[in-house]
């Protein structure tokens, strides 16, 4: 809550649950419903989406899936209450949960998203060299391995060069 | 005796805030029991590993990610 604003309006994020005995239109349309409860209680919604069908982390009332859906909106503070409790009282939304949150810009949304998927992939990418090395020094060992048999091969038509050489020298006996 | 390699904070390093949202980078710092691994195991500096510990509390209430193992 920044009290340096005037107006008193602060943003908030909701995330909220739709259960999964709806199709996924219904669900859609559950959620404008609930944004609509939102509006209606002097909110002006920023930012919207919806995640779609997901498995739940553990049971919520019998349900195994459930329609994720997010809103972002600049409101006051004590209309929060009146929100949070229409939502409680519905059978529509399984579990929502409202959250303070910086103020985010659409570009710099994206920016966010796109680092995330970065760090991840950064991560594996630092992996990855350790393996290569790994297969390189298998390489080199089979190399080394190769290198040993010529060796041998070498050392065997050396061989018979100096045999054929003694045999065909008569002055063995 | 400890084998612990000096850590860097993931947050501070990759430039990035705690998303309560983001399960997959949440995953890194739980246990496979599901617990929240304490800050000297997640190398997390201390400000972020106090948002970390409620950005996971706050996806369990979502069902984002689950309380305990089964």
């Amino acid at each position: 809550m920044s009290k340096s604003k005037a107006s008193g309006l602060s943003r908030y994020e909701m995330l909220f649950i739709v259960p999964n005995n709806y199709t996924e239109d219904e669900a859609k349309s559950i959620a404008e419903k609930v944004e609509g409860i939102v509006t209606e209680n002097g909110a002006n919604i920023v930012f919207r989406e919806f995640w779609g069908k997901k498995k739940l982390a553990y049971v919520i009332k019998q349900n195994h899936y459930g329609y994720y859906s997010l809103c972002e909106f600049d409101i006051e503070r004590n209309a929060l209450t009146k929100i949070d409790r229409t939502l409680r009282l519905s059978n529509e939304v399984l579990r929502h949960q409202i959250i303070s949150i910086p103020v985010v810009s659409d570009e710099e949304r994206l920016a966010i998203k796109e680092k995330q998927t970065q760090a991840s992939k950064n991560d594996k990418k630092e992996e990855k060299p350790n393996n290569k090395e790994k297969i390189s020094k298998v390489v080199t060992k089979k190399e080394k391995k190769d290198e040993k048999k010529d060796d041998g091969k070498a050392d065997l038509k050396d061989l018979d060069k100096k045999l054929e050489g003694i045999i065909s020298a008569k002055d063995l006996i | 005796m400890s084998n612990k390699k000096p850590k860097e904070c993931f947050y501070c390093v990759n430039q990035l805030d705690v998303d309560y949202k983001d399960v997959r980078t949440l995953r890194r710092f739980i246990n496979f029991y599901m617990k929240i691994l304490p800050g000297n195991r997640t190398g997390v500096c201390a400000w972020h590993q106090r948002k970390l510990t409620q950005a996971i509390k706050r996806s369990r209430v979502m069902s984002l990610l689950a309380p305990t193992h089964k």
